[in-house]
């Protein structure tokens, strides 16, 4: 079953996520991938995260169709003009990528290579819209392509930054470019997140759109706290802080904290499915699946 | 939806019409960029954000801001300032075009870069600004039912 077929039905949805590293070692991915697979129903490649060069997005999700894993692309806007993007999306499916979540990208300036152009030529929504075109059977110039490439499109949310009406606007418009499904970010403000779905609700997306909430495993109180500081748009309850910070031990403090919030989430209302991040910490991936119930549904 | 993506390149741009077009910028200088810092893109949307030129942005981003506006709105790029979109949506909200944000803005044609707007208005390469906008509260509550009910 494909994550289209998925979507499409009404399964409770588990992405994982994958950030390839920053050299040739394809291994190191078929060594994470295992942590995924037969657990999660599709796992995120990070496309240049944190603006630092990396083994490609479409190398690495190669790599994951070989291990058996479902791989969603990531597609960022700020390394490709429009010319790229196109045939980037056109190899990918040759290789049979079938899922890309089309993201801005972060700034160039947060990476390690801060005086580098920005390309930026298309943003997000216009990026859903190249591919909602595209598997129309169309390119961006008009020219009608022989053989159409079938992508499921996603794109990202952030429920957390403000203003709220802006960032619905945002969604709503990425709704109506095309895209299939929403990945938010990670989600420790339970109320401020509650707030925006039940805008998402009443504004009637969560019905065209399938929303994953994000959630991020954390080991330790300094990954909290780093987040805070570094991450744009993120919140953070201080609730989840004092609580890593009285634990004895993080680690499964910070499973409990996932948990807590993957049951929560799953009552809500218009939530699909979650997305779990988790930074440099794949190995907790079966542990978190399996605690909060989500584990024999494949 | 998808056909009008690109803005179409016709009629293509003349060397005449290149000269008329750096003349008439002069004068559009004048007035936008004291009153709007313009950044010359040649495909004016200012009248969709509020007259705030969303250009300015780092990324130069056409439809809504990226997801690094800080809580208090500032930008992730550069904290002191604040996100030009949060700027768009404190002074469409003022002067009631929030309707205008809700559409969704075509990739920039770079050929149109360093052209005036003004001209291309006139040759229909973009589409006319928008003066007024009447009814703005009922125009977003009627365009967000349509969609749910072409949806069921």
């Amino acid at each position: 079953m494909t994550l289209k077929e998925k979507i499409n039905s009404d399964r409770f949805i588990v992405c994982g996520e994958i950030g390839p590293p920053q050299s040739c070692d394809g291994d190191l991915i078929r060594k994470k991938s295992q942590y995924f697979k037969g657990i999660v129903d599709a796992v995120n490649i990070t496309d240049n995260q944190t603006a630092m060069p990396r083994l490609s997005s479409i190398a690495s999700a190669k790599i994951l169709l070989e291990e058996g894993v479902e791989p969603i692309m990531q597609m960022t806007c700020r390394d490709r003009n429009r010319l790229a993007i196109q045939s980037d999306l056109l190899g990918a499916a040759a290789l049979g990528i079938r899922n890309v979540l089309c993201l801005t990208g972060d700034y160039q300036k947060f990476g390690d290579n801060p005086e580098a152009k920005g390309v930026y030529d298309l943003d997000s929504i216009q990026l859903i819209s190249t591919v909602a075109k595209m598997n129309d059977g169309y390119l961006l110039s008009g020219q009608k392509m022989k053989k159409a490439p079938d992508f499921l499109i996603g794109a990202a949310a952030n429920p957390f930054a403000m203003p709220l009406e802006m960032r619905l606007i945002r969604l709503y418009k990425k709704v109506q470019a095309g895209a299939h499904f929403i990945q938010t970010q990670p989600v420790f403000d339970m109320e401020l997140f509650m707030r925006w779905m039940e805008r998402v609700v009443e504004m009637g997306l969560h019905e065209k759109v399938a929303i994953l909430a994000g959630v991020m495993p954390v080991k330790s109180v300094k990954t909290l706290l780093s987040m805070q500081a570094n991450v744009p748009g993120v919140k953070i309850n201080d609730e989840y802080i004092h609580r890593m910070e009285a634990a004895p031990d993080p680690k499964t403090e910070g499973v409990r904290i996932a948990v807590e919030i993957i049951q929560t989430l799953k009552t809500i209302k218009g939530i699909r499915g979650i997305h779990l991040m988790p930074v440099l910490w794949e190995s907790i991936i079966p542990t978190v699946v399996k605690e909060a119930g989500l584990c024999n549904q494949n | 939806m998808q056909s009008d993506l690109t803005t179409l390149d016709k009629p293509p741009i003349s060397p005449r019409e290149r000269k008329l077009s750096r003349f008439l910028l002069f004068f559009e200088d004048i007035i936008k960029v004291p009153l709007f810092r313009c950044q010359h893109c040649g495909e004016c949307i200012l009248s969709s954000t509020g007259f705030v030129c969303s250009q300015r942005c780092p990324k130069r981003l056409r439809n809504g801001p990226c997801g690094g506006t800080g809580a208090d709105g500032s930008c992730e790029v550069y904290p002191e300032r604040k996100c030009v979109w949060y700027r768009i949506y404190l002074r469409s909200k003022f002067f009631c075009r929030l309707s205008l944000l809700y559409k969704i803005n075509k990739i920039h044609n770079w050929n149109l870069e360093h052209t005036s707007a003004w001209l291309n208005v006139f040759k229909k390469r973009i589409d006319a600004p928008m003066i007024f906008v009447r009814n703005d509260k009922d125009i977003v509550k009627d365009m967000i039912v349509d969609d749910t009910q072409r949806k069921n």
